[in-house]
């Protein structure tokens, strides 16, 4: 069987030819070899540019919005977390399903391009999976229209279903006197930049207008601070509560490395505890912990 | 030629930190970013560029223009105190030293004198580092940037094994280093390390030229498709200078500062009536390098870009403008 990358690339150029879709979104190659970033494809001849590697770490759901107004049919590939994204946006009515032709990947989980860069090619075999698909749940996409047939990753596969510590960090930071837990988010917010790339590549981010778009609203002011940031912090983390499919990607993209995972995996845990177990953007018909009512649900909150 | 080995550094920037606030690359929670020399951080001189450039020293991210309070009729404006504090920065490379001209240019040319800008830039003395080694991203060359030896600066360093190689270039550097006396030995046969020579290279000829001539080109709408439209590329460039004013009120009182903001935003240019003239990442994405590549030119016959490849690094999608200048310069009229 030809490899994925070779299917993938066959797949695109089809669906493209026949005039199914009208564009294509994958991964090409970038600047360096342990990059591989998003590609939008409209021409069937530019179909040898999409690639598959280990770096294709990029969660495409997102993109989507960008077309939500246009007549396109939009392909689009999904992995495992990926595929939550858009159940995610479905959920949410963000696009209609038929907009959308989902070709899975069953995904062998990606590798970390930031710990990549600084081994240096010669050690490419060393590069450990991205933090995100050591606790992956669903490598195999939930939704799709087609599913690519090749599957080289089953031991990574097992290895993340049965993986413990996905709130290690969670607790270690809840062990904290109030004092330390102060102390470590305060350090790390004081360097966020506010430029939002966390709420800008997240599925779970999809307000028309969002507060921090708003700053003459009053609600989030502008200047970079302390007491700003923690707002934004907090606000973003609980806007994404129950809603967040911990694809990773506003960690992965944060410029400054702030540790955002462990504050929406705090949320999760909370969730999780409080609400019975959930797992988000994996079941399109279950209702969100946050988006109904119960008379019995809890009502203390910490 | 001086030389101070290296294990002798800190109390070089000891000496200094006695008259002045000493700013040097330091790790901090896994970055290395200039922070306040305090005798006791982790000094990560040797390890390339800083991840954040180091213009929030001249032009800090958020900061107070003026207090203001109301009273009955009466209305008053309180001056914030202007800034005195003399500063020193150490261990600049050379790609930054080159932004600084930028922002001069912006803060102090063409008949408007940024009072704030200059009061912390010519409060403060620049020591540069050479590199001898270049990151992948690193492109200062393009622009005539010489890795080895940093423009406008007092005092030029070049790293050895054991130490630090440290020539006078300006009065100022020359009491800089009167300061170190006893920790500074004469450099003797020691020779200047070579400079590095950045693998990424771009021919910049003509690009300028060629984008007056390409605002309505549809290349742009290609290229910013997986833009983000975050602000990591212009909050992490050293020449990248857009702030807005706004106020913070509380009753009778409040005050107006500037801070940072980003031409890759939608509110950047939201009108007050909703109406935006760049409503899509097309126009902002378009702005950015329009901006840095024709209009800066236009303006101060130089490019608004130094080739540190700070947005190289850490654009989450690889927008690369090393990549875009190739592609302006093939794609067709
Ligand atoms: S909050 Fe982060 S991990 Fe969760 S869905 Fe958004 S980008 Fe993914
Ligand atoms: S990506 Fe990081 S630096 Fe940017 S706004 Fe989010 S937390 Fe702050
Ligand atoms: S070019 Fe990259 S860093 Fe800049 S706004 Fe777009 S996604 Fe963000
Ligand atoms: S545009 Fe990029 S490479 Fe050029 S100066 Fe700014 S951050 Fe550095
Ligand atoms: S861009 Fe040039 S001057 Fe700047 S860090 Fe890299 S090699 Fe040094």
């Amino acid at each position: 069987m030809s490899s994925l990358q070779e299917q993938m690339r066959a797949r695109a150029r089809e669906l493209l030819t026949q005039g199914a879709v009208q564009m294509v979104i994958g991964w090409e190659k970038g600047t360096f070899w342990y990059l591989s970033p998003p590609a939008f494809i409209t021409e069937p001849g530019e179909c040898d540019r999409l690639v598959w590697d280990e770096f294709c770490t990029n969660n495409l759901a997102k993109y989507l919005l960008d077309y939500k107004h246009t007549g396109d049919k939009i392909a689009l590939f999904v992995k495992g977390c990926d595929a939550r994204g858009i159940v995610r946006l479905l959920q949410d009515n963000q696009i209609a399903r038929e907009r959308v032709y989902l070709i899975g990947i069953k995904c062998p989980g990606v590798k970390d391009g930031r710990q990549a860069a600084a081994l240096g090619e010669e050690r490419r075999g060393e590069v450990s999976p991205a933090e995100k698909c050591r606790f992956c749940t669903h490598p195999e996409p939930v939704i799709y229209d087609e599913l690519l047939q090749e599957d080289g990753g089953e031991a990574i596969r097992e290895a993340a279903a049965a993986a413990e510590g996905r709130f290690a960090e969670v607790e270690r930071v809840e062990a904290m006197s109030p004092d330390e837990r102060y102390a470590f988010w305060t350090a790390a917010y004081d360097r966020c930049l506010r430029c939002y790339a966390c709420r800008n590549i997240c599925p779970a981010c999809n307000c028309r207008e969002c507060i921090f778009d708003r700053s003459q609203s009053g609600w989030c002011g502008k200047q970079m601070n302390r007491s700003e940031n923690m707002f934004f912090a907090i606000t973003r983390a609980m806007h994404v509560a129950g809603r967040c499919i911990e694809c990773g990607e506003c960690e992965r993209v944060c410029p400054e490395g702030i540790p955002i995972m462990t504050l929406n995996k705090k949320i999760i845990k909370d969730l999780n505890e409080l609400f019975g177990e959930y797992e988000a953007g994996v079941d399109l018909e279950a209702r969100l912990p946050l988006g109904q009512y119960k008379l019995d649900d809890p009502e203390e909150f910490h | 030629m001086l030389k101070i080995a290296k294990d002798k550094l800190p109390q070089l920037l000891q000496a200094w930190a006695a008259g002045a606030r000493v700013f040097v690359p330091q790790e901090k929670d896994g970055t290395r970013v200039f922070l306040p020399w305090d005798g006791q951080g982790k000094l990560t001189l040797d390890e390339g560029n800083t991840l954040e450039p180091p213009k929030d020293l001249f032009f800090p991210r958020t900061e107070t223009m003026y207090r203001y309070q109301v009273q009955g009729q009466e209305a008053g404006v309180t001056e914030v105190p202007p800034f005195d504090a003399k500063m020193v920065l150490v261990g600049v490379r050379s790609c930054d030293a080159r932004s600084f001209a930028i922002m001069d240019d912006v803060f102090l040319t063409k008949g408007y004198v940024d009072e704030f800008y200059r009061r912390r830039r010519e409060n403060t003395r620049v020591v540069a580092l050479a590199c001898t080694e270049a990151a992948p991203t690193c492109f200062c060359t393009t622009f005539g940037i010489d890795p080895g030896r940093a423009e406008g600066v007092d005092v030029q360093m070049w790293p050895l094994a054991d130490g630090y190689l440290l020539e006078v270039v300006t009065e100022a550097g020359q009491e800089l280093l009167e300061q170190g006396t006893g920790l500074l030995t004469d450099a003797g046969k020691e020779e200047i390390p070579a400079a590095a020579k950045p693998g990424l290279v771009v021919d910049i000829d003509g690009v300028t030229a060629k984008l007056q001539r390409m605002f309505e080109h549809p290349y742009w709408t290609a290229v910013s498709r997986k833009c983000l439209g975050c602000g990591a590329c212009t909050y992490l460039c050293p020449t990248c200078h857009c702030f807005d004013i706004q106020g913070e009120n509380r009753g009778n009182s409040g005050y107006k500062f500037r801070c940072w903001d980003s031409c890759m935003f939608s509110e950047y240019t939201r009108m007050a009536g909703g109406h935006n003239p760049r409503p899509s990442k097309k126009e902002r994405l378009r702005n950015r390098f329009l901006h840095k590549l024709q209009y800066f030119p236009e303006r101060y016959g130089k490019f608004a870009c130094v080739g540190c490849g700070r947005c190289l690094d850490r654009c989450p999608v690889n927008v690369d403008i090393t990549r875009v200048i190739r592609e302006v310069k093939e794609v067709t009229l």
